[in-house]
């Protein structure tokens, strides 16, 4: 029970932040909030809606991402796009992301 | 849509700034129709459909804390050490600052001495609850406006370590002179009364001091206020530094001090007999009620720029 609970806390510690990443470069291809939470679930990104849908705002007010109203469909849904800067911004995390999980490999002798 | 998911985007939008109300409503409304949708086509009933999605939506307080960027906690970690330090320095300096103004005045004042104590008492708790709560208001309108964070980072150095407290030795020796000052003056009060240097006309002592003082067992307040300052001191060299031990010690000194200036400016500590039988200056008695109340004040003063370098060391 309690290592479960611990190993929850660390696991979250360790993703935390990894979202942003999988949303700039799902974003990549436009789309809208609800589609991409259903992505990152399927992609194994245990992501809540009511984080998600907050976070893409602050993406967007940073600059991160755009966004347009598409209402070509009954429902109008707001499709967010990575901008340039989200993609520069993704292209840093990732290398960072490559150069941590070298460190693991190195500590774990495995290089 | 129906009612239940009106009440959930009504209310999140309730807790947002208006210009941003319009965009969020029509994004979140066609989110939850979205989910909704996705559950319906899973095989499940349209009202319980909805319960679930508005279930993992969550409380709608924190869904628009996270739209509008606003914490969801009073004073945050930047702030939570600052908020302590001041909190802790004007708890320990002004709460006895203010009871030991108030004490004097109603002590010069000559009110009764329930009326002295019971005002100092309560304008020490006034002060320390209206402290709390103005600092603890100010600290969550810094953590909530963005603007006013922007101080200088102020990075922590070793020079901002605390002074080294005088030596065990050097405040072992207070403590010694403390208790000795206590028990003379003690002994000598309560052998006023059968040693003095006059004598009355049927060869009794006159006692130096106030026989009122006797008759209303007030001598013995004196007393115990005197001991309860000592324990305090004690306490102090020998207990780890807290703030409500420093904030009682402080405020038994006041009311040490503040009972001593009462009874000295309504003359209540010489006996009359006594300075007339001593064939003394008429302004004698007058002086030394004056002398007194100076020596409290200096007591006042002390206990509260005491109080203030010792939460400072903290």
């Amino acid at each position: 029970m309690a290592d479960d609970e611990l190993l929850a806390t660390h696991l979250q510690e360790l993703r935390r932040g990894t979202v942003v990443l999988a949303c700039l470069l799902i974003l990549e291809r436009p789309n809208y909030g609800y589609a991409l939470l259903d992505l990152l679930e399927r992609h194994g990104f245990a992501v809540d809606a009511n984080t998600l849908y907050p976070l893409l705002r602050r993406l967007e007010k940073q600059g991160l991402l755009t966004s347009d109203w598409n209402t070509d469909e009954a429902r109008p849904r707001k499709f967010y796009r990575t901008t340039d800067r989200g993609t520069a911004l993704a292209g840093a995390l990732n290398g960072d992301w490559d150069q941590l999980d070298t460190a693991l490999r190195t500590l774990k002798g495995e290089s | 849509m129906t009612s239940l998911s009106d009440r959930y985007v009504d209310t999140t939008l309730r807790r947002l700034p208006p210009r941003q109300r319009t965009d969020i409503e029509r994004e979140l409304r066609a989110a939850i129709a979205d989910a909704v949708d996705d559950r319906l086509a899973a095989g499940a009933d349209a009202g319980e459909a909805e319960v679930a999605v508005l279930t993992e939506l969550g409380d709608p307080a924190r869904l628009a804390a996270g739209y509008a960027d606003r914490p969801l906690h009073l004073i945050g970690p930047g702030l939570y050490l600052d908020y302590t330090r001041l909190l802790t320095i004007l708890l320990a300096t002004v709460v006895p600052a203010v009871a030991a103004a108030v004490g004097f005045v109603r002590g010069v004042q000559e009110s009764p001495v329930l009326t002295v104590i019971g005002d100092t008492l309560g304008a020490a708790v006034t002060t320390a609850v209206h402290i709390a709560v103005w600092t603890t208001v100010l600290f969550a309108v810094i953590e909530r406006t963005p603007a006013l964070r922007r101080f200088p980072d102020r990075t922590w150095t070793p020079d901002a370590l605390p002074d080294p407290p005088p030596s065990r030795r050097a405040r072992w020796g207070e403590l010694v002179a403390e208790s000795v000052a206590l028990v003379l003056v003690s002994t000598l009060v309560l052998l006023a009364p059968v040693v003095s240097p006059e004598t009355d006309a049927a060869g009794e002592p006159v006692n130096v001091l106030n026989p009122w003082l006797w008759e209303t067992g007030f001598v013995y307040v004196f007393i115990a206020l005197a001991v309860a300052a000592l324990a305090f001191s004690f306490a102090r060299y020998y207990v780890r530094w807290s703030l409500p031990l420093a904030v009682a010690g402080a405020l038994v000194n006041v009311a040490s001090a503040v009972t001593l200036i009462w009874a000295a400016a309504t003359d209540r500590i010489l006996n009359p007999a006594f300075t007339t039988a001593a064939g003394w200056p008429p302004d004698a008695a007058k002086w030394i009620n004056v002398g007194l109340i100076v020596v409290a004040i200096g007591t006042l003063v002390h206990t509260v720029t005491e109080s203030f370098g010792q939460a400072r060391r903290r």
